[in-house]
């Protein structure tokens, strides 16, 4: 009977324990990831923005004792702040300390996650801001509003159907009420991991788990899962906006995570076709280096926002749903239809010739090391090894090497076979005159290309191909929608 | 807490560890060749991986002929298509099967290459890099496509209302300085560059020098090595002869304004902006207003606790001058939240500049500054890159990274006198600058 007992007892804990990631060491600095496993998938129907106001007041507002002045005030002298971070199935919080200061550090830390204030005066700011960000701020970023208007139409009507940072009018109407019962539910121990590196004392983990201990024991991780619908037909959204040039994103789902048996095969093929901002993919070459038609052209198998200011994503935006996407930065309206067919024609010569032995061997030659760079700071460190966590697999750094040393040339052509395509995709735009623009993509007519330089005749030969490339879209199949409208 | 006393011996030891003092966690080894490169060395205890920032003294501000705005940026570009020995293809190759991150970005003072890479391939790094430096070798065709990349650029910047507030700023704040153009150039410059093959040449010939230069490692290497790889491929390189006379900015005669109308939906942005100096850490004016833009305009100030967090009628506010060569400004942004609070906000801001230019800052708000200012470096130089990053702008001032350990001597010498002078010596009037941006014109 007691045994029996203690083993359920045991069962229980296990369900609503949190998870402790620690990396000690000998740098002076100590850093801090706190990862709740729950986010903007997890928001109330009808109320995009509660996971990410929840957050946001953790992170600029108050607590129970301290207004946001003296927070503000504490921090400064240190240098620190507490910095959130909200995803669809992560909201994380993160800062650094130099050690002289970490018993003040964590203790405004401590207080800002568990005992917060909820002050009005703070949730109109924060509130404020959460409008402003969409109002002014992404709809003043073409490339990141393109991207975001991407993820939105492919997963419309499921849990990631709406922007991390919500809608203008659902953020207004959303009460404190809303937010506080958001934390009181999903801030528990059973969605939490707390992530610390650095040179922190031995016994301080235990004393942060015990203060940790205090929020509700949740009732175990779920979460909401839900696959987008079946793109039948490729299909074009132009935001419009009055802006000098032709900003594109285009994608849709592929069933590869970190958790996949392709993932590192896929995680190659997106490297040679179009590593994050570096001059080796073929968009690049194509596209910029041979062309000039831009400033440069990536693709991701993962989530990456923000990637104009980042080298490197950022971790913690850990995701059960996926989608391949290809970023074309913003190129001269005369050029846009000619850039999307030459990114599509090269994405249709990658799935038909599959990447070539000399540049496979390139590929993996440099992700070996890369990778190495991903976690080249203590932060990154510590958010890849939660992100494991999360994904329960092996160690990112090391399972990635030796995945590379193993894989072929056949096996990596074969996962691009199994997960990319060149239909049923969306594409989006971010655009002046969007009707013209409509026009153009819908119409089949070719759209040559003009250079300011004589180029090779083998290029001219290839752009007699590309400048006819089938977009298949008619007018049905494009929406155009006003930039004041999305996010909305 | 118990562990408080082992966090304190853990700090004790960390700061025994480097010298009382310099700001720099690390010492340094500097050393010139007889062609006029300069050499610099950090060895730091992050093992693995080394950082290489070459630093070339050129930026817009070298820009002094009229219609040739933006070519400082243009060659941060032109340098990576390649040369007879390592053709773009090949360094491209290359740096991909090290695995090497490699990027390089343009100021106002300088243009600066880096790669990150394990430190087994430093030769090759230092190889390639001396070869391009020298041997740069790019025909007609190549550079009229790398111009229009060039314009690819301006043009992804150019969705955001920051980018044209700055670009007015400039060119109403100044008259003859090089500073009136951003790095990107005039607009009608970028479009007009792929016709300027040969003024690049000419470019090139003029700046890409030894005595321009400075090369910057940092991380699991000794100087002696890096030395050895420097004189076997750059000692060749020929000094050059070129002197730029960049104008003199005219003292200002009275107060400017400009409105930007913004065709898109957008905040109202006002920007308020007073000529600052030159940076100097022979005296401690720049040090000075570095402390006054924390003290009156970083969320810790009275002023954005005012707008932003009681009354919130800002939603951002931030102020201060960048380090310059030249003389430059010190500007404070406000994002307001409704036009009609324009006035409103422009006259609080110039209250508080008045206010500090009046009234000594409070000695505990100062001390916290400099705990704040020791902190943050501390905090960002935290791996061999973000040294070398830190490094790279003091390198571009003074050619030495002293400049950063003199700098923060002068911010630990700061008194709220130094503070009260700066503020009334170049918060004036006469040499003020206004833009405001609204959502106007356009569709």
């Amino acid at each position: 009977m007691k045994i029996a007992a203690l083993l359920l007892l045991g069962a229980a804990l296990a369900s609503a324990q949190m998870r402790v990631m620690a990396k000690p060491g000998k740098s002076p600095l100590v850093t801090f990831r706190i990862v709740f496993t729950t986010g903007a998938a997890t928001d109330p129907p009808g109320k995009p923005g509660v996971a990410y106001l929840t957050a946001r007041m953790l992170a600029d507002g108050g607590t129970r004792d301290m207004t946001y002045r003296q927070i503000v005030d504490a921090l400064f002298p240190m240098a620190a702040s507490v910095n959130a971070q909200v995803d669809k199935e992560m909201s994380t919080f993160y800062g650094a300390t130099h050690v002289d200061n970490l018993p003040d550090y964590y203790k405004l830390l401590r207080a800002m996650l568990l005992d917060p204030g909820w002050r009005a005066d703070d949730f109109a700011r924060v509130k404020d801001e959460a409008v402003n960000s969409i109002r002014v701020g992404l709809r003043s970023n073409d490339e990141e509003l393109g991207k975001e208007v991407l993820y939105q139409n492919i997963y419309q009507g499921t849990p990631y159907g709406q922007y991390d940072g919500g809608a203008v009018d659902t953020l207004e109407s959303i009460t404190l009420d809303d937010v506080k019962s958001f934390y009181h539910t999903q801030y528990s121990q059973s969605h939490l991991i707390l992530g610390i590196a650095g040179g922190y004392p031995p016994t301080f983990v235990e004393a942060m788990k015990k203060d940790f201990r205090s929020l509700p024991e949740g009732a175990g991780f779920h979460p909401r899962q839900q696959q987008p619908k079946l793109i039948q037909k490729t299909r074009a959204v132009i935001v419009e906006k009055d802006t000098r040039s032709v900003a594109f994103s285009l994608g849709f789902p592929i069933y590869v995570t970190r958790r996949s048996a392709d993932y590192t095969a896929m995680l190659l093929a997106a490297s040679y076709l179009g590593q994050h901002r570096m001059s080796t993919g073929v968009l690049y070459q194509q596209m910029r280096e041979k062309r000039g038609l831009n400033y440069g052209d990536y693709d991701y198998i993962e989530y990456f926002p923000r990637g104009m200011f980042f080298m490197e994503p950022e971790p913690n935006l850990a995701r059960h749903e996926q989608i391949f996407q290809i970023w074309i930065r913003p190129v001269e309206p005369a050029n846009a239809r000619f850039a999307l067919r030459l990114a599509l024609y090269e994405l249709d010569k990658l799935i038909k010739d599959g990447i070539p032995e000399d540049a496979f061997e390139r590929t993996r030659d440099f992700l070996s090391k890369y990778v190495n760079v991903l976690t080249r700071t203590r932060s990154a460190e510590l958010g890849y090894a939660i992100d494991n966590l999360y994904y329960d697999r092996a160690d990112y750094v090391e399972t990635v090497k030796a995945d590379l040393a193993k894989l072929t040339r056949e096996q990596v052509n074969a996962a691009i076979h199994r997960h990319l395509r060149t239909d049923r995709l969306v594409i989006v735009a971010v655009s002046r005159d969007g009707e013209a623009l409509k026009q153009q993509l819908a119409g089949g007519d070719p759209s040559p290309m003009t250079y300011n330089s004589p180029k090779p005749a083998a290029l001219m030969e290839e752009d007699k191909t590309v400048e006819k490339w089938p977009l298949n879209l008619s007018p049905d199949n494009i929406t155009v929608v006003p930039a004041d409208k999305v996010f909305q | 807490m118990n562990w408080k006393f082992a966090v304190m011996a853990l700090a004790a030891a960390a700061f025994a560890a480097q010298a009382p003092q310099k700001i720099i966690p690390y010492p340094y080894a500097q050393e010139d060749l007889p062609n006029g490169l300069r050499v610099v060395t950090v060895s730091t205890d992050f093992p693995n991986i080394v950082a290489v920032y070459i630093v070339v003294q050129t930026g817009s501000r070298n820009e002094v002929e009229a219609g040739h705005t933006g070519f400082a940026h243009l060659f941060e570009h032109l340098m990576f298509r390649g040369t007879q020995k390592f053709p773009a293809d090949k360094y491209n190759d290359t740096l991909q099967r090290i695995g090497a991150s490699s990027n390089a970005f343009t100021t106002d003072d300088f243009t600066c290459f880096y790669t990150v890479f394990s430190k087994e391939d430093l030769p090759a790094v230092m190889e390639m890099e001396a070869d391009r430096f020298q041997n740069l070798k790019y025909s007609e065709p190549e550079f009229k496509t790398e111009a229009l990349a060039v314009l690819g650029e301006y043009n992804k910047d150019a969705s955001s209302p920051f980018s044209k507030l700055e670009e007015t700023l400039r060119d109403t704040a100044f008259s003859a300085s090089t500073y009136k153009h951003t790095t990107m150039g005039f607009l009608k410059d970028v479009q007009n560059m792929p016709n300027q093959y040969d003024y690049s040449l000419k470019f090139f010939g003029r700046y890409y020098r030894p005595e321009y230069t400075t090369i910057l490692v940092s991380g699991d290497v000794r100087s002696k090595a890096v030395r050895q790889l420097v004189d076997k491929y750059w000692s060749g390189w020929k000094h050059g002869s070129y002197k730029p006379e960049i104008p003199s900015e005219p003292p200002q005669d009275g107060p400017r304004s400009a409105h930007v109308d913004w065709p898109g939906p957008t905040l109202p942005i006002l920007t308020i902006a007073f000529k600052s100096p030159a940076y100097s850490d022979a005296n401690r004016e720049s040090a000075a207003l570095d402390a006054l833009a924390f003290l009156a305009f970083s969320p810790t100030s009275e002023l954005y606790q005012k707008l932003v967090v009681r009354e919130q009628k800002a939603d951002a506010l931030f102020g201060g001058a960048e380090d310059h060569v030249d003389p430059w400004l010190f500007q404070i942004t406000a994002r307001v939240k409704k036009p009609e609070d324009m006035d409103y906000v422009r006259g609080e801001i110039l209250a508080a500049v008045k206010a500090f230019q009046e009234k000594p800052v409070d000695a505990a708000g100062l001390e916290n500054v400099k705990k704040h200012l020791r902190y943050s470096a501390a905090l960002r130089m935290n791996s061999s890159d973000a040294i070398a990053s830190s490094l790279a702008g003091y390198v571009a001032l003074r050619r030495t990274p002293e400049t950063m350990n003199r700098l923060y001597e002068q911010y630990a010498q700061l008194t709220p006198d130094d503070v009260l002078k700066a503020a009334a010596k170049y918060l004036v009037e006469n040499s003020r600058t206004i833009v405001t941006l609204t959502a106007g014109g356009g569709k």
